[in-house]
């Protein structure tokens, strides 16, 4: 565990997170921001937030490229939303957060590589097919609706309560049971 | 509205805000309903954004830019200033000021306590960045490490070197595990190097991704090293490593090593 290491202030076990997690950070962000110079900054922040908040990791929590991968997310969405001028809005909350979050143990979702995609097996077929192209395929809303010929609006709908029927699905996988129970 | 159809509410909302796509009407509702103390969301459903975004991209095969990678290993003594500091570090600036000063005798002594503690404390806390660069061999810390990654590490790979003509007196062994990107070599017999003029450099051919071998780092061998045990560090991922080379290259190391001296070689498979 890699993070527990981190959280000691193991600087080795930083270099090792780096290069463990440098790509994943670097593809979340540049899911999210374009230009060259802000992805560097945000892959920056997103290695010192974790140098700061790897105390706060728990492992019965979230694994280890979850955490590191949320801690990249809001990075990467609060630069995009800056950046896009849309409106003022609350930041996610920051690292500071995490301790309180992360202790609470029904948020957590310990789900493995395995238990995701069985997850996302067990959605609608249309909205397996806009989280892949949101997700794997990296996709805006404009450029599926492009690509499927969907509303907006249904693009949107899809992807907010199909996040929010995983997260279900997760939590169901982490208490022993199939994610198709009720 | 009732209250589980403003709960589902808040919780749309609150999974547009992590995906990014609300609008402003759908962000003064989001604020109006998370002042209600019931809608207060945990943090599952950034964890599963967070979760499927590690299952599509942790698989990519992306490398990071070689700049970045170096600006971020270098910038490690940055985060570790970022830590809070709990003691006082008396600068240089502060205690010419006080020595010059026409303070009693008495105050001279007591700083000179104080900066003897102080040194004491930022031998012990300061990042040498040096240190990032060659890696001070046989460190009780590097040696436990070592130990703990072959019993811990399912997928361990240990290989013995075998020094080339001018090396053959030195022996040694490396261990590696791809699932924790970790591993180190144990080294002895090694000639002492001269750290200002030359440094061994590992490299790790790892053809699966690149046929151009991976830097593992440049490290030193004093004089009395006896076995040394020495981290790897790789800035980039390494997959399915077949050979560890060991080189000497000028101080630094090279980013291109033309293989002028090679001094042993551990073969993995």
């Amino acid at each position: 565990m890699v993070l527990l290491r981190v959280a000691q202030g193991d600087e080795r076990a930083m270099e090792q997170s780096i290069t463990k997690f440098g790509p994943l950070v670097w593809s979340i962000a540049k899911r999210h921001v374009q230009d060259h110079s802000a992805l560097e900054d945000i892959v920056q922040e997103t290695f010192t937030d974790l140098w700061k908040s790897a105390k706060r990791y728990n492992p019965a929590i979230a694994t280890e490229s979850t955490f590191v991968g949320l801690l990249a997310r809001r990075r990467a969405i609060d630069f995009a939303r800056k950046e896009s001028r849309r409106p003022q809005f609350e930041s996610l909350p920051d690292a500071d957060s995490l301790p309180h979050a992360s202790t609470e143990s029904s948020a957590a979702l310990l789900c493995e590589s395995k238990d995701v995609r069985a997850a996302l097996k067990e959605l609608p077929e249309e909205t397996q097919r806009i989280f892949s192209l949101h997700f794997d395929e990296g996709m805006t809303h404009p450029e599926i609706v492009e690509k499927t010929g969907l509303p907006l609006g249904t693009v949107k709908t899809r992807l907010r309560r199909g996040l929010i029927d995983l997260r279900n699905k997760f939590r169901r996988l982490d208490s022993g049971q199939s994610p198709s129970n009720p | 509205m009732k209250n589980q159809d403003t709960s589902d509410r808040f919780e749309e909302l609150e999974a547009g805000r992590i995906l990014g796509d609300l609008v402003p009407s759908e962000v003064q509702d989001w604020k109006m309903l998370s002042a209600n103390p019931s809608n207060q969301a945990d943090l599952s459903l950034e964890l599963a954004a967070a979760a499927l975004d590690a299952e599509f991209l942790a698989n990519e095969d992306t490398v990071l830019p070689e700049e970045l990678l170096k600006k971020l290993h270098n910038g490690i003594s940055e985060f570790v200033k970022a830590e809070p500091e709990n003691a006082v570090i008396v600068r240089p600036a502060r205690w010419q000021g006080l020595l010059a000063s026409s303070k009693a005798a008495w105050s001279i002594a007591a700083l000179f306590a104080v900066l003897f503690v102080a040194k004491s404390f930022v031998e012990k806390n300061s990042v040498d960045p040096e240190s990032l660069m060659a890696t001070a061999p046989e460190k009780a810390s590097s040696s436990e490490a070592r130990k703990t990654l072959i019993s811990k590490a399912g997928d361990l790979i240990q290989s013995e070197f075998g020094g080339t003509e001018n090396y053959n007196q030195m022996s040694g062994t490396v261990v590696w595990s791809d699932a924790l990107q970790e591993g180190y070599m144990s080294l002895t017999n090694l000639p002492a190097n001269d750290p200002g003029a030359k440094q061994y450099q590992l490299w790790i051919v790892d053809p699966g991704r690149d046929e151009k071998p991976v830097d593992g780092g440049v490290f030193d061998i004093s004089a009395n090293d006896g076995t040394a045990i020495i981290p790897i560090r790789n800035p980039l991922m390494v997959t399915n490593p077949q050979a560890f080379v060991i080189t000497l290259e000028q101080s630094g190391g090279v980013v291109v090593s033309k293989q002028e001296i090679v001094v042993a070689l551990a073969k993995t498979s």
